[in-house]
C-alpha cells in the first residue's frame, strides 16, 4: 500500500515537474526564436507586426543589406568582440581564482580588511564609476585600443566573491597540507590542486563573465571610434541606429549573429555545469 | 625553532603575492574612476567639461538635495519593490530546480537540456528584450492584447505600457526571466562543489529527497547562498539595463529605479554630475548597510568554520613544521 | 578544463599583444592589416575608406575626422571626394559612426571634443534632438562659425533660399552661423485621398487644407473636421503623438525661459487636445513607432486614419514601406497626398558643424558648402531633391527653397502630386525659435504626463503638478 502511494505521488511529482520545466523551456526559447524568425522577415512585415513565428522568406536579402552596409563585417566583428570577451573572461577567471586563494587559503593580516574592500567595490553603482573611467582612458590616450577593455578585468570583485564563497566549503586545506609535504610550492599548489578543484565554479563564472563582456555596448560604444575595431554589438546597434529608415529584418539578423557565438560558447562551457558531480579532484 | 616562526611568515607573503594582480588592476583602471565618484558629490561639478569644480562650502548639499528630491525617493521606493517581486519568485524558482536537478532520488530525465536552455535568456542584451517585450504588450494592436480580444477577456485593448502597475510588473517579471536560470546555475555549481561523500553517506542512512536536500545540501550551499543574496541584492538595488531601455524609467517614473535616476542626472541634459555622484554615493551606503546584515544574518557558521579550519591548518602546519621544517623548502 | 583555460589564457596573451602592438606601433599595423582586408573584400565600404585613409596618410594625405550617428553625412563627404580629384588627391576622412539609439553618441561626442589633438572630430553631426546643445548650449564652444571656414553666410544662405528654421537652429548666442542641414524636415498634413474624397467630396490639397483648417495658426477646424471624419466612421490621425510635433513648434517661447521653466499656453493646451482626441474617439489611440501606428498607414487599424503629421522623410521611410504595396493600387499606394498642416512645424534633421580647433578649415568649408549651400546641379542638395544622390534614393525635400524650386517632386505614392509645392512652404512656416538644449528630456517629460492625465490615471493639475516636479529634479532648471 504505502508503496503504491509513494509511487502516484513520485509519478505526480514527476509529471507537474516536466509541465513547469516545459513551460520554462518555452519562455526561454521564445525569443530565440522570434530573433530567428523575424530575421526572415522584412522590416515592414516586422513593423506591422513584431512579433510572429511564422518564417518569411527574406533572409537572403536581409542578408544582402548587412553585406551592403559598410560597417556590418561579421568577421572583423567577430574577432575584435572575442580577442575582448576571451581576454576578459580569462582574466578575471584566473586572477579572481587566485584572489579567492588568497582570501581563503592564507592567513594575513589584511585579509578581512582587504575582503571588506572588494565587498566595498562591488557595491558602488557604476554609472557616475564609468564616466571617471572613460574621461580617464581619454586622458591617457587609451581610446581604440582594447586593453582599457580587457585588463580591468583583473579586478572583478563579483567573480572574487564567489570563488570564495565557493572555496570555502570545497577546499580541504589538509590537501595543500599534504601537498606541501610533499614538497609542491605555493603556485604549483594553487595551479595544480585548487584550480582543478574550482573548475565548476570556473566554468559558471566563465559563461557569465563572457557573457557579460561580449554584449557590452557602452563602454566600447565610447571607447572605440574606429570602425575596424567595432565589436559585434556596435555593428547592431549602428544598424538600429540608422533612426530614419531602420532595416528590422537585418537588425534582427544581426542580432542572431551576436548571439550565436554566445551560444556556441555556452553550450561548450555548459558541459561542466551539467555532468552529474565534478569533484573527483578532491580526493587528489 | 628559529624556522618555526620564518614559517609563519613566509605563508602570509603568499596572501599579498596572490592578491597583488587584482589590486595592481585596481589601482591602475578603478582608483581614479572610485575616487572620482567619491569627491564629485562634494563639489560643484556640473555642466559639460567642467574642469573648474571646487569642493562645495557647505559638502552635504548635494546629500541633503538628493533626499529631498522627490523623484529620488520614489526611485527609491521603485528600485525596492521591484526588486522584491523579482526576488522572490527568482530564488525560489531557483531553489526549486536546484533541488530538482542535483537530488539523487528523483531522477528528472533530460535535466542537462533544461539546466542549459533555462540560463538563455541571461545571454540576451537587455535592448533586445526591452525591444521585444515592447512589441509583445504594444497597444492598441499587439500579441498580447489581440489574445485578451480575440478571447473575449477583454472588450478593448489594454494600454499596458501607461499602467503604471503593468509596468512594473513586466520589468520585474522580465527581471526575474532573465536571471532566475542564472541564479540557478550558481546554486547548482555550488552543490557540484559539495562533496559526494556525505551524499553517500546520507543514502545510506536512509535518507530521502527532500530531507537530504535540506539537512544536507542547504547547509553545504550556505555560503554560496550567501554569494547569490548579496549580488541579488547589489544587483536589485542597482538594478539599470532593463528600467532604462524598456520604457525609460516611465510611465510616470513607475519604473524609475535609483540607478535609472543617477543616470538621469549625469546625462538628461543637465549634466549634474555632482548629484548623480552624491545620489550613487547614498545607494552605496544603503547597499552596503543591507550586505552588512545579509552578512550577519548568515555569518555564525560560514566565518566560524572559515576561521576553525584555518587554525586547524595552523596547527597542523605547526605541528609539521616542528616535526620536518625541513620538508618545506 | 585545464585545456580549455590554457587555450583561454593563450587567446588572451595573443590578444592583450596584438592589442598592445597595433597602438605602440600606432597606424602602420592597422593600416597593413586594413589594406588586405580591403582588398579581400571590397564591398565592405566602410573599411576600405578607413583603410584608404590610413595608406593615404602614409601617401602625405590629410585626414579629415568626421563623425556622425549615421552613415549618411560621412557617405556625403565621400561622395564629394569621389567626384572632386583635386580635392581627393589632398584629403582623406576617417569615420566614426555612433547611433544615438543606445544614447551613447553624446558622450562619446562630447569626450573627443573636449580631448582634442589629432583624433579630434573635424565635422560631426547634430540631430534635432539635441542639435541645439552644441548650436548654442553646453557644447556650443566647439562649434566652429562657417564664416571662418570662408562662407560668405548671408549671401550664400539668401541666394539658396535655406529655410530659415534650419538656420535661426544652426546659430549661435553671438549671432553667427555654426550648422546647417541638407535635408528638410518642415512638416505637412499628409492623408488619405480615397478618405478625403468621401467625407469632404474632393481629395485636392486645396480642399483638405481647407477643411482641417491649413494655415489657420489654430486647431478649431482641426477638430471639426474630426467631427465630420467621425460621423463617417474615420478617425482623423492615428494618436496624439501626431500633432504634437505641430502643437510643440507652436508655441511662442520655449520650454525655458532665462533659466526658468515656462508652460506655454499652446503646449500645455496638448493635454486637452490630447484628451479630446482619445475622449471623442477621434483616433485609434495609437503610439508613433509602435504597431498600430504602422498598420493605419496600411489602412488596417481600428479604423479608417485620414492623416499623419509629418516631413518627406515620413513619407518615404515609413509610411511608403509601410503601405502594403509597391505600386498604385496595391495597398495604400497611390493614395496618399500632402496638404498644408493647421500649423507649422518641422521634425527631425541632421545639422553639419566644424570643431573650431580643426586645422583643415579650408576643406571643411569646401565640404559643407556643397552639402548645405551648393545649389547647383552638381551639388549634393539638387541629387538629394530628385532622388539621384544614390541608386534607388527617394525624392526627399531639402533645405534650399531655391533647390526644390527647380526639383520635380512629383511622386507616384502622392498621385503625381509636387509634394514640393508644400513643403517649400512648409519650410518656411516651421519655427526654430522656440527650441532649448533640454528639449529631449522635457518633451519626453511631458509627454509622460500628458498621456497619464489623457489615459485618466491623473487630474490635469496633477498631471502639471508632476511635469514640474520631474523636470526640477532632473534638470538644473528653476521651477516655480
Amino acid at each position: 500500500m504505502a508503496v503504491r502511494k509513494k509511487n502516484a505521488s513520485n509519478r505526480a511529482f514527476i509529471i507537474s515537474a516536466y509541465v513547469f520545466c516545459a513551460f520554462l523551456t518555452v519562455l526561454s526559447l521564445l525569443p530565440f526564436i522570434i530573433m530567428i524568425v523575424n530575421a526572415t522577415r522584412s522590416t515592414y512585415q516586422i513593423q506591422q507586426h513584431a512579433i510572429s513565428l511564422v518564417p518569411s522568406h527574406f533572409l537572403k536579402s536581409n542578408f544582402e543589406v548587412l553585406k551592403d552596409k559598410g560597417s556590418f563585417n561579421a568577421f572583423k566583428g567577430f574577432k575584435n568582440s572575442l580577442i575582448i570577451s576571451v581576454g576578459a573572461t580569462a582574466c578575471t577567471i584566473y586572477f579572481s581564482t587566485m584572489t579567492a586563494f588568497a582570501l581563503v587559503a592564507y592567513d594575513w593580516k589584511l585579509r578581512k580588511p582587504f575582503f571588506t574592500f572588494i565587498m566595498a567595490v562591488l557595491m558602488i553603482p557604476a554609472q557616475v564609476t564609468s564616466i571617471g573611467f572613460y574621461q580617464f582612458m581619454y586622458k591617457i590616450h587609451m581610446t581604440n585600443n582594447f586593453l582599457p577593455l580587457i585588463l580591468p578585468a583583473i579586478a572583478a570583485p563579483t567573480c572574487v566573491f564567489f570563488m570564495r564563497q565557493y572555496m570555502i566549503p570545497s577546499l580541504p586545506m589538509e590537501i595543500l597540507q599534504s601537498a606541501r609535504i610533499d614538497g609542491a610550492g605555493e603556485f604549483r599548489i594553487f595551479n595544480q590542486i585548487a584550480l582543478p578543484m574550482m573548475k565548476p565554479a570556473m566554468a559558471t563564472q566563465a559563461i557569465f563573465s563572457f557573457v557579460s563582456s561580449w554584449n557590452q555596448l557602452f563602454l566600447p560604444s565610447i571607447l572605440i571610434t574606429k570602425n575596424e575595431k567595432f565589436t559585434m554589438p556596435m555593428m547592431v546597434a549602428l544598424l538600429n541606429g540608422d533612426i530614419y529608415k531602420t532595416e528590422y529584418g537585418s537588425v534582427y539578423l544581426g542580432l542572431f549573429l551576436t548571439v550565436l557565438p554566445l551560444l556556441v560558447v555556452y553550450f561548450l562551457l555548459s558541459k561542466y555545469i551539467i555532468a552529474g558531480v565534478a569533484l573527483g579532484g578532491v580526493k587528489g | 625553532m628559529p624556522n618555526k616562526q620564518h614559517k609563519g611568515i613566509s605563508y602570509a607573503k603568499y596572501g599579498y603575492l596572490f592578491s597583488l594582480p587584482f589590486i595592481v588592476a585596481f589601482l591602475i583602471f578603478s582608483l581614479y574612476p572610485t575616487i572620482y565618484t567619491l569627491i564629485l558629490g562634494f563639489t560643484d561639478c556640473k555642466g559639460l567639461g567642467n574642469t573648474d569644480w571646487h569642493i562645495l562650502e557647505h559638502p552635504f548639499d548635494n546629500f541633503k538635495n538628493v533626499i529631498h528630491n522627490k523623484s529620488f525617493v520614489i526611485s527609491l521606493k521603485n528600485t525596492i519593490t521591484i526588486w522584491l517581486m523579482n526576488f522572490f519568485p527568482q530564488i525560489t524558482i531557483a531553489l526549486l530546480l536546484t533541488a530538482w536537478f542535483t537530488s539523487r532520488s528523483n531522477e528528472i530525465k533530460g535535466k542537462g537540456f533544461f539546466k542549459v536552455v533555462f540560463y538563455m535568456p541571461n545571454i540576451i542584451t537587455a535592448a533586445t528584450v526591452a525591444v521585444l517585450f515592447k512589441a509583445i504588450f504594444a497597444y492598441p494592436i499587439g500579441p498580447v492584447n489581440d489574445l485578451l480580444l480575440s478571447s473575449g477577456v477583454k472588450d478593448t485593448a489594454y494600454n499596458f505600457l501607461v499602467s503604471k502597475s503593468a509596468a512594473k510588473l513586466i520589468v520585474a517579471f522580465i527581471q526575474f526571466w532573465t536571471w532566475y536560470g542564472n541564479t540557478m546555475i550558481v546554486l547548482i555549481s555550488g552543490v557540484l562543489g559539495i562533496s559526494p561523500d556525505i551524499y553517500e553517506a546520507a543514502e545510506i542512512d536512509g535518507a530521502n529527497g527532500v530531507q537530504t536536500f535540506f539537512k544536507i545540501t542547504i547547509p553545504n550551499l550556505k555560503t554560496v547562498l550567501l554569494y547569490t543574496l548579496v549580488t541579488s541584492l547589489v544587483g536589485g538595488l542597482n538594478m539599470y539595463d532593463i528600467p532604462k531601455v524598456f520604457l525609460d524609467g516611465g510611465p510616470d517614473n513607475a519604473t524609475l529605479t535609483t540607478s535609472v535616476y543617477i543616470q538621469k542626472q549625469a546625462f538628461s541634459g543637465s549634466y549634474l554630475y555632482n548629484k548623480a555622484s552624491a545620489a550613487s554615493m547614498i545607494m552605496w551606503v544603503i547597499i552596503v548597510i543591507c550586505s552588512a546584515v545579509l552578512f550577519w544574518i548568515m555569518r555564525d557558521k560560514d566565518e566560524a568554520k572559515l576561521n576553525k579550519e584555518i587554525k586547524l591548518a595552523q596547527k597542523k602546519a605547526k605541528l609539521i613544521a616542528e616535526s620536518g621544517g625541513k620538508e618545506w623548502l | 578544463m585545464k585545456k580549455v583555460l590554457s587555450v583561454l589564457s593563450a587567446v588572451a596573451l595573443l590578444a592583450s599583444m596584438t592589442a598592445c602592438g597595433s597602438t605602440s606601433e600606432g597606424s602602420e599595423a592597422s593600416s597593413s592589416s586594413n589594406t588586405e582586408s580591403s582588398a579581400a573584400d571590397s564591398s565592405a565600404d566602410e573599411c576600405s575608406e578607413s583603410s584608404k585613409a590610413d595608406t593615404g596618410s602614409s601617401e602625405g594625405k590629410t585626414t579629415l575626422n568626421i563623425w556622425s550617428f549615421t552613415e549618411e553625412v560621412p557617405g556625403m563627404v565621400q561622395k564629394y571626394i569621389d567626384t572632386h580629384p583635386d580635392f581627393a588627391a589632398k584629403y582623406d576622412i576617417e569615420t566614426t559612426v555612433i547611433p544615438t539609439t543606445d544614447q551613447n553618441y553624446q558622450p562619446a561626442l562630447d569626450q573627443a571634443l573636449a580631448a582634442g589633438g589629432k583624433e579630434a572630430p573635424d565635422l560631426y553631426c547634430a540631430e534635432a534632438a539635441f542639435v541645439l546643445k552644441y548650436t548654442q548650449g553646453d557644447a556650443s564652444s566647439y562649434a566652429c562659425p562657417y564664416k571662418d571656414l570662408g562662407i560668405d553666410v548671408d549671401a550664400e544662405t539668401s541666394a539658396a533660399e535655406i529655410a530659415p528654421y534650419t538656420i535661426d537652429i544652426g546659430t549661435n548666442t553671438n549671432g553667427d552661423l555654426v550648422g546647417l542641414g541638407y535635408q528638410a524636415t518642415g512638416g505637412a498634413f499628409i492623408y488619405r485621398r480615397s478618405i478625403a474624397e468621401e467625407v469632404f467630396g474632393d481629395d485636392s490639397p486645396e480642399t483638405v487644407a481647407d477643411a482641417i483648417g491649413g494655415g489657420s495658426n489654430s486647431w478649431d477646424k482641426f477638430f471639426e473636421a474630426a467631427e465630420t471624419l467621425k460621423g463617417k466612421g474615420y478617425g482623423i490621425v492615428s494618436g496624439d503623438g501626431d500633432i504634437w510635433h505641430a502643437v510643440e513648434n507652436s508655441s511662442d517661447k520655449g520650454w525655458i525661459v532665462d533659466g526658468s521653466l515656462t508652460i506655454d499656453p499652446k503646449r500645455e493646451a496638448f493635454l486637452d487636445l490630447s484628451k479630446q482626441l482619445k475622449d471623442n474617439d477621434y483616433h485609434n489611440d495609437t503610439q508613433d513607432w509602435q504597431e498600430g501606428w504602422f498598420a493605419d498607414m496600411k489602412g488596417e487599424g481600428g479604423k479608417g486614419i485620414l492623416g499623419f503629421f509629418g516631413p518627406a522623410w515620413l513619407i518615404n521611410y515609413t509610411i511608403a514601406p509601410n503601405c502594403g504595396g509597391e505600386a498604385v493600387g496595391e495597398g495604400t499606394y497611390g493614395d496618399w497626398g500632402v496638404c498644408e498642416p493647421p500649423i507649422g512645424f518641422f521634425w527631425g534633421g541632421t545639422w553639419v558643424l566644424a570643431n573650431k580647433d580643426s586645422e583643415h578649415k579650408d576643406a571643411l568649408g569646401e565640404i559643407i558648402r556643397w552639402i548645405t549651400l551648393d545649389t547647383s546641379e552638381d551639388g549634393l542638395q539638387y541629387q538629394w531633391a530628385n532622388g539621384t544622390y544614390a541608386d534607388g534614393g527617394t525624392k526627399d525635400a531639402v533645405a534650399s527653397s531655391a533647390v526644390m524650386a527647380k526639383s520635380n517632386g512629383e511622386l507616384d505614392f502622392l498621385g503625381g502630386q509636387n509634394m514640393f509645392d508644400i513643403f517649400q512652404k512648409a519650410n518656411a512656416y516651421a519655427n526654430g525659435k522656440n527650441l532649448t538644449q533640454y528639449d529631449e528630456s522635457i518633451n519626453a517629460l511631458w509627454r509622460d504626463q500628458v498621456r497619464q492625465y489623457t489615459a485618466g490615471a491623473k487630474s490635469r493639475d496633477e498631471a502639471i503638478e508632476d511635469f514640474k516636479m520631474n523636470v526640477a529634479d532632473t534638470l538644473d532648471v528653476n521651477v516655480d
